[in-house]
């Protein structure tokens, strides 16, 4: 039975563009990095449950001035069934304002990452994210497993 | 007991049909073109994938936008993890050859396609029943390989894409129904490749630009082929003949029945041979498949906008496995009536496609 907190070696969180998957009170959840920042979601597209994180990490296609452009690198992840796109950030659909990824607190500890049950990031926000210098960890081609 | 009424399977290049073609058409595969035979293909790509990306890795997959995948992944991914008792294998790339402005190269790619969907999937794989691929745009070749391989237990029905020169109650299509008919194979209509190759544009108002466009209104080519076979009295000419639509919603098929059957009251004269309202054919000869199911915010309109057609005894349950836009079984259901989900889980097709009971419905 697992635990109600994940825990890994910051060596290990994902880089940008990547996600690592841990276990957390049964439930599988994919740590993202954004502009430095660790997010945690849960691998679960709210959608039609797809797992989430088979998905792809994406930079957002915006429309811009003069025809498109780019936002935040790495900022979003599509969902692999129907590729519905969510903000890693906030687990806020792009294209249905009621839809939402939960998301999990993450903190750092020393040298380890921490992800916490959803009810403490339900409950303080604030702590569900956590800034990191971007360290040099290998990337994982798909998602990776700590559980 | 479940059975699934569009799952895709292509082959990986049309290098894998070689073995199955006569020479000279091999060689014609060969030598065509730059590198080989190119088949027609969207000018209009999905900007994020046509298949689910938890199937395959995009980077080490081929360039093509068609799919390829393994009988493996289709177990795994699929026919196990959802516990499929049936799954009805429509084409992917191979819907192309009825589009092809070659009618007897298109022939010749039909029957060694269905012959290789013979070996390699259907005699491997015993959950699976095959669609014949066959050239629409050459009728009488294509009643050929109906006899040829329709008496056969592993295909189930006669597949025809969306797009094609002219719909398909034209009288040109005649000895296609017939032999249908002789056989008792089911036919279904499937969009795919409206607006490309001998195909007219996807709608009269011209080419649309954008992906989005395109798959809002790929069922235009199913719905002219719905009405040309009501209006033509297929049903009443060739006896016992039934009609899937597949891929095309619910919704839009209301509408113009309610159309035509207005019209048929004031136009009748024009179709005499259309003994009732031509919706009164479609509760008897026709079914839909359900992906990909409407979704309004208020499940109850879909409802209410589907009633007319009588669901519980039309639909069939289907998962356009693995496409992008995939529908998995117990969500479709959840979405309908509880007292409609064994018809549209298994009872309907079996009973459409003659399909073996092989399991409690």
């Amino acid at each position: 039975m697992s635990g109600r907190e994940a825990r890994l070696l910051l060596t290990e969180a994902p880089d940008e563009g990547r996600v690592v998957l841990v276990e957390v009170a049964g439930h599988e959840v994919g740590l993202f990095r954004v502009d430095g920042t660790l997010h945690a979601l849960a691998n679960r597209c709210p959608h039609r449950g797809a797992p989430l994180c088979a998905g792809s990490v994406a930079t957002p296609i915006e429309a811009g001035d003069n025809g498109l452009r780019l936002g935040q690198p790495h900022s979003i992840v599509r969902c692999p069934w129907h590729k519905w796109e969510f903000e890693i950030a906030t687990g806020r659909s792009l294209v249905d304002d009621r839809l939402r990824v939960k998301r999990y607190a993450v903190r750092v500890e020393g040298d380890e990452v921490v992800v916490g049950n959803r009810d403490t990031a339900a409950a303080a926000p604030s702590t569900s994210q956590t800034s990191l210098r971007h360290d040099a960890a290998d990337g994982h081609r798909t998602a990776s497993r700590h559980v | 007991m479940l059975v699934d009424c569009d799952i895709h399977i292509g082959y990986e290049t049309l290098a894998d049909l070689l073995p199955y073609l006569d020479p000279p058409t091999r060689e014609l595969v060969i030598h065509s073109g730059s590198n080989g035979l190119v088949m027609p293909s969207y000018p209009w790509n999905h900007p994020t994938g046509w298949v689910r990306h938890d199937l395959y890795d995009r980077h080490e997959s081929h360039e093509s936008n068609f799919t390829y995948l393994s009988l493996e992944v289709l177990r795994e991914r699929h026919l196990d993890a959802y516990d499929v008792t049936l799954g009805i294998v429509e084409p992917d790339e191979a819907a192309a050859f009825s589009i092809l402005p070659n009618a007897q190269l298109a022939a010749r790619l039909c029957s060694a396609y269905n012959d290789w969907l013979l070996e390699r999937w259907l005699q491997e794989e015993p959950r699976l029943r095959g669609m014949l691929v066959v050239p629409a745009q050459y009728p009488e070749a294509a009643a050929r390989e109906i006899r040829r391989l329709g008496g056969r237990d592993e295909f189930v029905g006669v597949f025809l894409p969306g797009a094609a020169r002219i719909p398909y109650g034209n009288p040109t299509y005649d000895p296609l129904w017939a032999a249908a008919s002789e056989l008792g194979l089911p036919v279904a209509v499937h969009t795919h490749y409206e607006g490309v190759g001998i195909a007219p544009p996807i709608t009269a108002a011209g080419m649309p630009d954008y992906y989005a466009e395109y798959h809002t209104l790929c069922g235009s080519g199913m719905y002219g082929h719905f009405v040309s076979i009501l209006c033509h009295g297929i049903f009443a000419r060739f006896p016992g003949t039934r009609l899937a639509m597949v891929e095309g919603g619910l919704v839009p098929f209301v509408g113009f029945l309610w159309r035509l059957d207005a019209n048929w009251k004031a136009c009748r004269s024009e179709i005499p041979w259309c003994k009732r309202r031509p919706s009164d054919y479609v509760w008897e000869h026709v079914r839909f498949a359900t992906q990909p199911l409407e979704s309004p915010d208020d499940p109850a309109q879909l409802l209410a906008a589907i009633e007319f057609l009588r669901p519980s005894e039309t639909l069939m349950y289907a998962s356009d496995f693995p496409h992008w836009d995939f529908d998995e079984p117990e969500q479709t259901l959840r979405q309908l009536p509880a007292e409609w989900r064994d018809n549209v889980r298994a009872r309907n097709a079996t009973d459409f496609f003659h399909l073996p009971l092989l399991a409690p419905v």
